[in-house]
């Protein structure tokens, strides 16, 4: 749920790994929590309503709609917007799009979703576009370091032998960063899946209902099962995230 | 420019209000600081000379901030049931990794050299630790504390949610009263306050910054 | 007089307005097949003048000629792919195997798979490195001096007529850049490139060097002359202090060992008798003789004392001959054998090691007075 990207300079071998076994630890201890929750505690009719299948079913497919359209949208958005401020010609705004990006990190993500909302009005689309506007900061600012950090005697060598600027941006700064592009989107990811519980609140679905429900009618377990399906949720995207930052970067590094 | 100025209408209206919501969102940015800043520090000192244990403390670092926000607000009402507790805790925990990762690297990237020579002096490892390496180190921990105060001042907009409080109080009464006369002028001071907030706190950090660091490492 | 393959005309190169040139009117022209280094303290625009040619920076007047065509009108790109680069950086890319950075000129001019991939193993071995071992791994398995080889190796994959060189080995330790060095001279010796290679170094410069054009600030030329000219005559203080202290020192590693006319001691080969020997070195004006095998190859300095003591046989008396000279090796190589020589003179052989003559501080003072 950060905008902070993960450290790019201290990534160990052994980083990586742990980086693959800590999150589904946690996502397999977060189950056996709501599966003891599920099995031991009083579940009234009340809680078996709000936790019953088909409403779970619907709101994990809103969250999972929520999470993917915002993310591609940032993609969209974010990586082209990174890529042409880091080119010749514009210093300024990109060094106010870093100076920025510090401080909009302290952006509540809750507002920002009720702000839309009362532009665009209710729906899901309002929720696509205020997560996109939340977690656009990780990728644009990812994109942005990741091409600045590339080797500039590896650039000056391409240019020396004659590859134009398209061949260098295609060929040696974005196989060179996209490490580093990827760890934004992990970011951008895991926060759109996340934020996507506050979706409820301006008529977006998603798991969060479960978890509203629960703190309405003042049912524990259902809180709790909410909670855990949306964490596991998101530890499972950052997971996968995790694994493509492994395999799609390029051999050699 | 009607809108700003209903705004702050709105705001100069309810003086009271607006100062006690604020109150509770910095007590929440600076005790979660204090306490998260103590606890990460203490285990980046700690687990630094293991590299098992350092990358350990990382991942699970990074774990508690991979988990959604309303989740790790409201997982623990059922122990510590609503309000100000659960929304402590879920931003103790947001706030320890930006904190535990420069303090990792801050120690990290000491020259050997100047922990030789300090050793070499006689220094014992208690005193080059405070003397030595946590002066060079904390131009990087401290940046850490600033990526985590943004991070908090932003989420502890969620509190209101479990009864906890802070600046999202604003939000969450001025998206129940939509479309009524001063909702939306509740939403916005809300978030804006938030960005201030975030803007008075980084400014505090910087001064503190340069009152802390040596002039040698600046 | 043929037409120089590079020419410079009045190109001048100045960042922003008010600030000194980093090029200032500088006219230069290489001819084809020389190697020309640009030497100078840092800062004096000697790595612009040379990214001016292969316009990686534009210069702001003036013009550039390549083979008598203006390099100001043909596409950069293009232009670059015909010259090779190498800089001190290397900057090899670390994401494709050593194999793909040699490939990466000729892919870009179209050449076909089979012809790529013949070329990068000619070049690897063209730089002493085995393609078997060496064609598949990532730049980050490699050390200092290889990645460099593997440098020269991309910039000449396209067997460009021109190449560009800033400080190839500059970040190289020096053993092992005195060893890139030789490899380099042996090289243009076969491929006879026409090189511009910048370097802040004056012994490189005059090792390395055909003409050498020592640049003041402002890349403005303070003398532009053959190495020995420029030893011998430095055209003003500037390249006087330049050049430093002991510039006839400097001047060692222009002659070769062959120029020196060689010193015969007497030669004995085994089996020797032992009053042959001692009738032998006594005959000569020297104290020393040379005790060679039976392939001609020097093995033993031999003197009166090692005759006398009987108790050992002659093949195992007298101190071993450790280092041999080459007809290749400067005089600098000479003068170092020497000084560290048991016996104040340093043996030359062939390159299959057969004994020629030795090499003493009298024979190499009389070569370094004749020049005068």
């Amino acid at each position: 749920m950060s905008t902070v990207s993960p450290n790019l300079s201290s990534r160990t071998p052994l980083s990586e790994r742990l980086d693959l076994i800590v999150s589904p630890i946690f996502a397999v201890i977060l189950g056996l929590i709501g599966t003891a929750v599920w099995l031991y505690s009083d579940i009234d009719s009340i809680t078996e309503d709000i936790l019953a299948p088909e409403k779970l079913q619907r709101q994990l497919g809103e969250t999972l709609v929520l999470g993917f359209s915002s993310s591609i949208l940032v993609i969209l958005v974010a990586i082209p917007l990174g890529i042409v401020v880091t080119r010749k010609g514009f210093p300024r705004l990109k060094n106010f799009l870093v100076d920025t990006l510090g401080l909009a990190q302290a952006l509540p993500a809750y507002g920002l979703i009720v702000i839309f909302f009362s532009f665009m009005g209710a729906g899901i689309t309002t929720v696509i576009f205020a997560l996109a506007t939340f977690s656009l900061l990780p990728v644009l600012r990812n994109t942005i370091v990741g091409l600045e950090q590339v080797d500039k005697s590896v650039i000056d060598a391409g240019r020396g032998m004659g590859y134009t600027s398209r061949q260098i941006l295609m060929k040696i700064e974005l196989p060179l960063s996209v490490e580093v592009i990827i760890a934004g989107i992990r970011t951008a990811i895991v926060i759109n899946v996340g934020m996507s519980a506050l979706a409820f609140l301006v008529g977006g679905g998603g798991l969060g209902e479960t978890i509203n429900s629960g703190l309405k009618l003042d049912r524990g377990p259902a809180i709790l099962i909410g909670a855990v399906m949306v964490a596991i949720l998101a530890l499972v995207f950052d997971f996968l995230s995790a694994l493509a930052q492994k395999y799609l970067k390029p051999k050699g590094l | 420019m009607d809108f700003l100025l209903s705004l702050l209408e709105f705001a100069f209206g309810r003086q009271e209000q607006v100062l006690e919501a604020l109150a509770q969102h910095a007590g929440y940015v600076v005790s979660v600081l204090v306490t998260a800043g103590v606890f990460a520090i203490v285990t980046g000192i700690v687990t630094r000379r293991n590299q098992l244990a350092r990358e350990l403390a990382l991942s699970i670092a990074s774990v508690f901030l991979t988990i959604p926000s309303l989740a790790l607000f409201v997982i623990f009402i059922p122990l510590v049931g609503l309000g100000f507790a659960p929304s402590f805790i879920a931003l103790f925990l947001y706030s320890l990794l930006p904190i535990l990762r420069n303090t990792i690297t801050g120690l990290d990237g000491i020259d050997p050299g100047v922990l030789e020579s300090a050793k070499g002096m006689g220094l014992s490892p208690l005193q080059v630790l405070l003397r030595v390496e946590l002066p060079l180190a904390w131009p990087v921990i401290l940046a850490g504390i600033r990526v985590s105060s943004m991070l908090i001042v932003g989420i502890a907009a969620i509190a209101t949610l479990v009864a906890g409080g802070g600046l999202g109080d604003f939000i969450k009464s001025g998206l129940a009263r939509l479309p009524l006369p001063n909702s939306l002028e509740a939403i916005w001071l809300g978030t804006i306050l938030c960005l201030l907030l975030a803007l008075v706190i980084d400014l505090i950090l910087q001064a503190a910054r340069l009152a802390t660091i040596s002039k040698g490492i600046r | 007089m043929s037409e120089p393959l590079i020419r410079l005309e009045s190109v001048s190169k100045s960042y922003g307005s008010g600030a000194e040139p980093a090029v200032k009117k500088l006219t230069l022209e290489v001819e084809k097949g020389e190697v020309l280094v640009l030497v100078g303290p840092s800062g004096c625009g000697k790595s612009t003048t040379l990214r001016l040619i292969n316009r990686l920076i534009e210069p702001t007047s003036g013009k550039i000629f390549l083979n008598g065509e203006d390099v100001t009108d043909v596409d950069p790109s293009e232009l670059r792919r015909k010259i090779g680069y190498v800089i001190q950086q290397v900057g090899l890319f670390p994401h494709r195997t050593i194999a793909e950075n040699i490939a990466t000129v000729p892919r870009l001019l179209g050449w076909d798979k089979a012809k790529i991939e013949s070329r990068i193993d000619e070049m690897l071995e063209l730089v002493s490195m085995d393609p078997e071992t060496y064609r598949d791994r990532y730049p980050k398995e490699l050390s200092g001096g290889q990645a460099q080889r593997v440098g020269v190796a991309r910039a000449l994959a396209a067997d460009p007529d021109v190449l560009l060189m800033d400080e190839p080995f500059g970040a190289i330790d020096p053993i092992t850049r005195d060893r890139l060095q030789n490899e380099f001279l042996r090289l243009q010796q076969e491929l006879k490139k026409t090189i511009v290679f910048v370097t802040h170094d004056i012994d490189e410069a005059i090792k390395m060097g055909n003409r050498i054009a020592i640049l003041r600030e402002g890349s403005e030329i303070a003398q532009l002359d053959t190495p020995e000219a420029i030893l011998s005559h430095p055209a003003d203080e500037f390249v006087e202090s330049f050049l430093g202290s002991g510039a006839i020192l400097k001047g060692l590693t222009l002659k070769k060992v062959r120029d020196i006319d060689l010193h015969q001691v007497p030669t004995l080969t085994a089996p020797v008798a032992r009053d042959q020997a001692l009738q032998a070195l006594q005959d000569s004006p020297d104290q020393v003789a040379v005790l060679l095998d039976d392939k001609e190859q020097p093995t033993r300095w031999i003197d009166e004392k090692a005759l006398n003591r009987t108790s050992q046989p002659i093949e195992k008396s007298g101190r071993p001959v450790t280092v041999n000279l080459q007809p290749e090796d400067t005089l600098q190589d000479a003068l170092t054998t020497m000084l560290q020589s048991s016996v104040g003179m340093a043996v030359v052989t062939d390159r299959k090691g057969k004994y020629l003559g030795c090499c003493t501080i009298e024979s190499l003072a009389k070569l370094i007075m004749s020049e005068g």
